[in-house]
């Protein structure tokens, strides 16, 4: 292994996360939601018209829509009252959008974030990092030598004034409109900070670029919107991790994101989420892929109270490309239900979907997954592989995909398997001087081997650590 | 006595056209004669085979490939005017019919059909095929004419469709030939089978349907020697016993211990490039693909 | 939802229905029950994703194809030695507190909006009662509709260590102008350490719209394997199940099925493992032609106190045109981690190199195409036990094929 790797591997992961904030801010809003917080949310964003209006008009839309209910299984959202809810806590700093020198931020939040690992992460190697505290984001950099190329990484509400025109095309219209779903709309609604990402044409950004998100208020929604468009022939990879120390009332995470991945042009985006577990997390994802270009979605769920997350493509043009990587772990109390969408709309698209899942102690974890096979999408193949792990008797498993097949010409595989940690392997490693407990992390370790050995270092690294320490139940 | 004949063939990938694989190919191939193709891999042997049964993945750019026939192949006399075909004008099946064989490199799998009911299907297909394709086209417009009904289905064709007992007798025959073990009739076509029984199948179809020309793509990979000597038996049971010529693509001078050609072809790049007696191939044993390489383009 | 109460249904029709059949009272009372539970009851669930339902079961106009009093039918009934075949008024006449204490526990009559219309219309019944220790091989029952609508109700009883091979045919006979309607519930009730084998095959005419709920809940050291065949009807909706509710307890579901023209096929196949060290294995096959659509859900349930399981599902499906649609949906729920569970889906066209291999060998396109579709079957056929079944279905099969 690599110093790099070491590095990577002794940040106290567990540190990282169990800690908490006082809060102080600058602006908050009231808890609920009314036209008049959206006013305020814009305002002092000093927003235009537009986006207000585009504000506004999702506001309505989630109010006219129910809750989902009517899906098998779903997870318990009873207790998510968007009444309780705080959508907007901008933090006491000075300069909007960000600073970019990191002795610049508020002690407490520069020791929240190095206490995440993130100035570190950064040294090392990443193009660009940004940090999102509460509702906005404190610290955004970008590497000089892709600034020149004309490759923007900022934070989203930046965007909104710097690069108005390309955010007023592609801000929730063509990929993820409001209507979409009732916490896309919400989303449409009190969306504050993420990410903007512009890579221009045949521009390949060799480092991934991260992004952090951190909730530390009680009662908090974190709402930020990530933005990527990839030019043709260009390539990017983004990571994003979010974390929140636990508070009694949940937390509510809906977080939208929008990648247009244009033709030939590749994009990456991982995520290693890692929610306090009393947090909802409900998100929409969805990526564009046109003509020839790939798309892949990495996604690790490890925290929260309950996650409702499956990344969708829908393949477009000719020749696209969606991956899919999904691991997910359920202990005590959680119920991760996740998975992936991908719509084959042209010819010769293919997709390929990993899912490995471990439930233990209670949890429950759960592959829901929709591919959809459209007429005319012809010389089209799927391949779906799920495999869940299963710790103990008090966890639940489970694995609903959905096959919509319009086209004949096509090849679809759907594999699925649940086992339990079987107690022979646990015994013949035992047998070898391994503890039980040793024995089980190697099991899960070799479980999940074959899709983290696909998976970038500094990823498969902190996911490795997170599942350890998921493993020893320590983390909090 | 048939003929195959290829005559400047170009052809590419179907779904790609900047993929060419095949740039001028000239080839010929008689009955009563074994030869061997070679060549290194990827200098377009097995998409040849592949071309001239009419595999739908390839387009034919250029070029010719026909059969000429003598005559008196079939049980009935051929009329002058249908013994050459333009082979990439028909169906893979209409080829067959005329007495063309592929023997796959990679024989499909095909679960569910047995062995002993896809041979006797094929075999009687064939007679079907073969009385359309030299069914006199004024004859026939005569005859519905004149109200009879002409449809193959209740002609003589079918009052000669080989029957399941005697087609079992025909199949036992070319098994004993082939020392291949009885239990293969009723076994699904190629499903389970091994390498080596694969190749040993394709061979026992060869003897059962009795082509005029036999293209045999890479049929001695993956044997042991025991299959070696079964299958080269049947390779010279098809040129000795039929009458039937034979393409038989090949990478190595291993079977040629066993199965002595009449010519020797080597393609490189897509063209045949070297063409012998047996001798070549043994040059090609000792000095290697490089030298036809150098030989052709000169020195690297 | 509820919209569908059919507007002339009336509790004298049930009353009619039950008074011919000389049912006791409690049985008319479970009718009348299941007619006034009708305005609360949904249809059985169909899968929803993003924008579509599965299957449409809400657009059925019952109206045009209900006629509860004109149930008419030419049945025959095959009995084996030592088992008891009895056409629905002698089973209630002569085993009066069995029928009493199995109809309705294997699937609730109210379970939903059509089995509950199933419990009060059924005009025709049968009962297929094993003794102890019988071997009863070789019942069956072929129920051939004549009338626009029936609805037929099949309870099987084996009782310790009986044996029982049903094979149960459905066809339609005189012809009926307009939409027609099928109805048909089995329950199967396996007593400890007895085997029930129930092969079925619909060939309704394709006018039919056709519900079916197969359900069977097995005692220790029981097997319940069905075996379903669907060729016929222009809508089914099914459910093949089992309840694995003994120790022990085994069941295999295979299915099998060919859409053509504007056919729709809703097929579900379910096991709840509830008991012991149970087993189960559910294998589908099927091929659509022409706009035809297939929707396949199975379900492998594993409850709490379900040690040791073994589970498995396959699911495979042809595609024969390009206007054709197949939708699948195989799922796993698991609660006990002491499981063996896996499915596996495809959805294919038949394979380019197959039929370029057997073109080489002179077979035409469309011998090799129906050369290959039967083979495609053949792993399916080779599950069926019933010889009889086996090649009544490669027959419809062929003949589809050949149409």
């Amino acid at each position: 292994m690599s110093s790099e790797q070491e590095d990577l591997k002794e940040t106290d992961t567990e540190e990282r996360f169990a800690f908490k904030k006082e809060e102080s801010s600058a602006f908050k809003t009231e808890k609920g939601l009314t036209e008049e917080t959206i006013r305020l949310i814009s305002e002092d964003k000093d927003e235009p018209e537009w986006m207000l209006e585009r504000r506004l008009r999702a506001l309505r839309q989630f109010k006219e829509m129910p809750m989902p209910t009517d899906w098998p299984g779903q997870p318990d959202l009873s207790e998510v009252d968007l009444d309780e809810i705080v959508p907007y806590i901008r933090p006491d700093i000075d300069t909007r959008g960000g600073v970019d020198e990191w002795d610049d931020l508020p002690e407490d939040i520069q020791d929240t974030f190095d206490k995440l690992g993130i100035p570190e992460a950064e040294k090392k190697a990443l193009s660009g990092v940004g940090a999102q505290y509460e509702s906005e984001i404190v610290y955004q950099n970008m590497q000089e030598r892709w600034e020149e190329k004309g490759v923007v990484f900022c934070d989203m509400d930046r965007a909104v004034q710097e690069h108005e025109e390309i955010v007023r095309e592609y801000f929730m219209t063509k990929c993820v409109p409001p209507s979409d779903n009732k916490f896309a709309a919400l989303h449409g609604a009190i969306w504050s900070g993420g990410s903007f990402v512009y890579v221009p044409e045949d521009t390949t950004v060799d480092m991934p670029v991260q992004a952090y998100f951190r909730m530390n208020s009680e009662g908090m929604g974190q709402f930020e919107h990530t933005l990527i468009i990839a030019e043709p022939g260009s390539e990017v990879h983004y990571i994003e991790g979010c974390s929140a120390p636990q508070y009694a009332a949940f937390n509510l995470h809906s977080g939208g994101v929008e990648v247009f991945v244009k033709e030939d042009a590749h994009v990456q985006y991982s995520t290693v989420q890692n929610w306090s577990k009393n947090t909802y997390n409900l998100n929409t994802k969805r990526a564009i892929a046109e003509n020839g270009a790939t798309m892949e979605w990495v996604s690790g769920s490890m925290g929260s109270k309950a996650t409702m997350l499956y990344p969708s493509t829908i393949l477009k043009g000719r020749g696209a490309t969606d991956n899919h990587i999904t691991i997910a772990f359920a202990g005590e109390g959680q119920d991760i239900d996740t998975g992936a969408k991908v719509y084959h709309n042209a010819p010769n698209t293919k997709s390929t979907i990993e899912s490995k899942s471990i439930a233990k102690d209670g949890g429950r974890t759960n592959y829901r997954g929709l591919v959809h096979i459209a007429d005319g999408a012809e010389n089209s193949s799927t391949s779906v592989e799920c495999d869940a792990l299963m710790f103990d008797n008090d966890s639940t498993s489970d694995t609903m995909p959905y096959m919509e097949i319009q086209e004949s010409k096509v090849d679809v595989a759907h594999e699925a398997t649940v086992g339990k940690i079987g107690d022979e392997d646990v015994f013949y490693l035992q047998s070898r001087g391994l503890d039980d407990d040793d024995a089980k992390k190697m099991i899960v370790a070799g479980f999940i081997e074959p899709i983290t050995e696909e998976l970038p270092i500094e990823y498969a690294v902190e996911l490795n650590r997170l599942i350890e320490l998921e493993m020893e139940g320590s983390l909090g | 006595m048939a003929r195959l004949e290829i005559r400047n063939l170009h052809a590419e990938v179907a779904d790609d056209e900047e993929e060419t694989i095949l740039e001028g190919v000239d080839l010929a191939v008689e009955s009563d004669e074994i030869h061997a193709l070679m060549g290194p891999n990827g200098s377009g042997k097995s998409t040849l085979a592949k071309v001239v049964a009419g595999h739908p993945a390839y387009r034919v750019t250029e070029g010719e490939v026909t059969l000429h026939l003598d005559g008196d192949e079939f049980d009935e006399p051929i009329p002058e005017d249908k013994r050459t075909w333009d082979l990439l004008d028909l169906e893979p099946n209409e080829r067959a019919a005329l007495g063309i064989y592929l023997g796959f490199q990679y024989p499909a799998e095909i679960e569910g059909v047995t062995m002993v009911n896809f041979l006797r299907t094929a075999l009687n297909a064939k007679f079907e095929e073969r009385e359309e394709l030299f069914e006199d086209e004024e004859d026939e417009e005569e005859a519905e004419e004149a109200g009879y009904d002409t449809s193959p289905m209740e002609g003589p064709a079918d009052e000669g469709e080989v029957g399941v007992a005697q087609f079992q007798e025909i199949l036992r025959g070319k098994m004993e030939l082939l020392d291949i073990d009885d239990r293969f009739a009723d076994r699904y076509l190629n499903a389970g089978f091994s390498g080596g029984e694969k190749k040993q199948n394709e061979v026992l179809q060869a003897a059962v349907l009795e082509p005029e020309i036999a293209i045999l793509d890479e049929i001695d990979s993956g044997l042991d020697i025991d299959r070696l000597r079964d299958v080269s038996t049947g390779i010279n049971a098809l040129r000795d016993e039929e009458g039937s010529g034979v393409l038989m693509i090949t990478h190595y001078q291993r079977i040629l211990d066993y199965v002595e050609p009449d010519r020797v072809h080597v393609m490189l790049d897509g063209q045949v490039v070297m063409e012998g007696g047996p001798d070549l191939a043994e040059k090609l044993e000792d000095k290697g693909y490089d030298w036809v390489r150098e030989e052709t383009y000169g020195t690297a | 939802m509820s919209t569908q109460v059919h507007a002339n249904l009336t509790e004298e029709q049930v009353r009619a229905i039950s008074d011919e059949l000389d049912e006791p009272e409690w049985l008319l009372e479970t009718r009348l029950d299941a007619l006034s539970a009708l305005s609360d009851l949904d249809m059985p669930k169909v899968i929803r994703t993003p924008g579509r339902d599965w299957t449409n079961l809400d657009a059925l106009d019952f109206e045009s194809f209900v006629d509860p009093l004109e149930g008419a039918e030419q049945k025959e009934r095959v009995t084996a030695e030592g088992a008891e075949v009895l056409e629905w008024s002698e089973a209630v006449a002569e085993h009066e507190a069995l029928v009493r204490e199995h109809f309705g526990s294997v699937v609730d009559t109210q379970e939903n909006y059509l089995t509950a219309l199933s419990t009060a219309l059924f005009s025709t019944g049968t009962l297929v009662y094993v003794p102890e220790r019988v071997d009863a091989e070789d019942v069956k029952i072929r129920t051939t509709v004549d009338s626009r609508s029936l609805f037929n109700y099949t309870l099987v009883v084996t009782e310790t260590s009986a044996s029982v091979t049903i094979l149960e045919r459905q066809s339609t006979g005189d012809e009926v102008e307009g939409d027609r309607y099928y109805s048909g519930i089995v329950e199967a009730v396996a007593g400890e350490n007895s085997r029930i084998q129930y092969g079925a095959l619909q060939n309704l005419s394709e006018e039919t719209y056709n519900y079916t709920l197969k359900r069977g809940r097995t005692d220790v050291y029981a097997t319940i394997n069905w075996i379903d065949g669907n060729i016929g009807s222009r809508l089914t909706k099914t459910e093949v199940s089992t309840e694995l509710a003994g120790d022990s307890s085994e069941t295999q579901i295979v299915g099998a099925f060919f859409g053509h023209d504007d056919q729709h096929f809703d097929l579900d196949s379910k096991v709840w493992h509830y008991g012991e060290h149970t087993t189960a294995d559910l294998v589908m096959r099927g091929v659509v032609d022409d706009t035809a659509r297939s929707v396949y859900e199975g379900v492998q349930y594993v409850g709490d106190d379900a040690w040791n399981t073994s589970s498995y599902q396959r699911e495979n499906t042809l595609m024969l045109s390009d206007e054709s649609e197949a939708d699948a949906s195989p799922k796993l729920e698991i609660d006990n981690h002491d499981t063996e569970a896996s499915h596996s889906a495809t959805v294919g066209q038949i394979d380019e190199e197959d039929l370029f291999y057997m073109l080489t060998r002179g077979i035409d396109r469309e011998s090799a195409r129906n050369q290959l579709v039967e083979g495609f079957f053949v792993p399916v056929l080779d599950e069926v036990e019933v010889g009889e079944l086996r090649a009544d279905l490669r027959e419809l099969i062929a003949a589809r094929l050949r149409e």
